[in-house]
């Protein structure tokens, strides 16, 4: 967890805004890191995450975690952190071919024209189902890391906003609980309406946020000790005449990342 | 012009709200409900519009002409309907917008609702469906973000039942009661860069050093004659000879007088 991000989002584990939708999204950079502070920053708040891990490894996530502090390990064995090892079910699902075996959620795998209803399902279930010791823990979080993948294996756009959208009926406003979910964009040359892509996908999802959080590198070009900026919007308010935007430059490093006001890295000052 | 549509004062209209994801039309939309509209009668479709959880209140593919009556006859004292649909964009996912604008006349024309108000993201559709949903309507209300972070700017076109067209363009705020103050309105919407001229910052001032000239200064300046300059005196001056201006004497030598066709100077044709 980054001091400063919090610092930024005016939020800390004892006191977070509830019913969030925070949407990360990335540009040709890798906004991951971003996913690795609320990872820790919601674990240390004591509240119940549920991890749709569809891009890396658990071990992956452990080792970066370690480094911020928090055990993931610990995390799962006390039932704290449900997570779902996309790469690993993946393969039962497509190697065997057989419906019986593997869990439903990766049902889209077998069939991308179904959507992603068996991975609601199975969220649905693993909230759901620990109602009797839901008071050890705050309220649930979701994350995502990382939604646009499914579209290239053949969910369509609409599926997967629908799926988004009944995540966040459960987990936003009836759990008032929090979502946090990655996409990528690619950066597409034509600039015609395309029906099916990522940047539709973006935008669908931030329709339905309330926060995003947008990551690029810089205009300018590679730089070793700037790596990129991050913009964040909040959509759920419009208060009185200022719309709330606000740009930061990043430098992500060994055990954490600096967040600074444009033009005041330490490279430059 | 915003106003009188937001307070309803056009009663039997199609009014449609177009956002985008820069800026969110939905406050817009809360502002009419709270200021034009006396009772409200929430229908859920949030919670589960496709039946996955199995208790919805009414799914998205309800949306037709005998459901949506029925619906509205459930309400009490249901005379003068006003259907307010947030948002469009959600049914437009789900069924073909020719089906949709077809059902949204029918509703209009079949005397089950007097007015209708659509709330609908531009930039998930197609020109073409936009453009459609547009046709039925009598006032167009687009919403974008200001210049320079002032609030948001709508560009409002109504279409009277005589035809015609009127067209405005104004800057708003929504305060914390959901009513709405107008700030400027932009008579021409093209020229929005003139304004900043009125902002210009002088940049002779704030120094240390003077920058400025006083009138006897300036008149000097003006007075000054530049050296390469080539004025009516200085040509006359050169043109005639003057008391004690250097003479010059030639006499022709036969050097001088080369013939490009003949050098040798020993043609006699």
């Amino acid at each position: 967890m980054f001091a400063e991000l919090n610092s930024i989002l005016n939020s800390s584990p004892e006191s977070f805004k509830q019913g969030e939708f925070i949407l990360v999204s990335d540009r040709q950079t890798d906004a991951s890191f971003l996913i690795h502070h609320f990872l820790s920053f919601y674990l240390r708040a004591g509240c119940k995450v549920c991890f749709l891990g569809l891009v890396q490894s658990f071990s992956h996530y452990s080792a970066v975690s370690q480094r911020l502090g928090v055990s993931l390990n610990q995390a799962r064995e006390k039932g704290q952190l449900v997570f779902l090892e996309g790469l690993k079910e993946s393969l039962g699902v497509l190697l065997q071919g057989d419906t019986s075996n593997g869990t439903p959620a990766l049902d889209f795998l077998r069939d991308p024209s179904s959507g992603l209803r068996g991975l609601y399902d199975f969220v649905h279930g693993n909230i759901r189902g620990s109602e009797g010791r839901a008071e050890d823990w705050g309220p649930p979080v979701l994350m995502v890391d990382d939604l646009s993948v499914v579209l290239s294996l053949g969910v369509s756009v609409g599926a997967v906003l629908d799926f988004s959208h009944y995540c966040r009926a459960t987990f936003c406003s009836e759990l008032q609980g929090t979502m946090v979910i990655l996409v990528r964009c690619e950066a597409e040359e034509e600039e015609e309406e395309s029906d099916e892509g990522s940047e539709r996908l973006q935008r669908g999802l931030t329709h339905q946020c309330s926060l995003t959080l947008q990551v690029q590198g810089l205009p300018t070009g590679y730089c070793r000790d700037i790596h990129g900026e991050v913009e964040v919007c909040w959509r759920g308010r419009c208060d009185g005449l200022q719309i709330q935007r606000k740009l930061f430059q990043y430098k992500v490093c060994d055990k954490g990342t600096l967040f600074f006001a444009r033009g005041t890295s330490s490279a430059v000052l | 012009m915003l106003l009188e549509v937001l307070q309803g004062t056009e009663a039997g209209g199609f009014i449609l709200l177009q956002d985008t994801v820069s800026y969110s039309g939905r406050h817009l939309l809360k502002s009419y409900i709270s200021t034009a509209l006396k009772r409200l009668h929430f229908h859920n479709a949030y919670s589960d519009p496709l039946g996955w959880t199995g208790n919805s209140a009414f799914t998205v593919h309800q949306f037709t002409l005998e459901d949506v009556s029925t619906l509205i006859k459930q309400t009490p004292q249901a005379k003068a309907v006003t259907l307010v649909i947030d948002s469009l964009s959600w049914i437009l996912r789900h069924h073909d917008p020719a089906a949709v604008c077809q059902r949204l006349q029918a509703l209009k024309k079949g005397g089950a609702v007097r007015t209708v108000i659509v709330l609908v993201h531009t930039d998930m559709h197609q020109r073409g469906t936009v453009g459609s949903i547009r046709h039925l309507a009598t006032s167009v209300v687009t919403v974008a973000p200001g210049t320079r972070g002032l609030g948001a700017v709508a560009k409002t076109t109504r279409r009277t039942k005589s035809g015609k067209l009127m067209q405005d363009e104004e800057t708003f705020s929504i305060n914390e009661d959901l009513s709405v103050t107008i700030h400027s309105k932009l008579s021409h919407p093209g020229h929005t860069h003139v304004n900043t001229d009125e902002t210009e910052v002088d940049p002779t001032a704030n120094l240390t050093f003077n920058l400025r000239l006083s009138d006897t200064e300036r008149q000097a300046k003006e007075k000054l004659a530049l050296p390469f300059v080539f004025s009516k005196e200085k040509k006359s001056a050169l043109l005639q000879p003057g008391p004690g201006s250097g003479r010059i004497l030639y006499e022709p030598d036969a050097n001088d007088d080369y013939d490009q066709e003949d050098p040798d100077d020993d043609l006699d044709i």
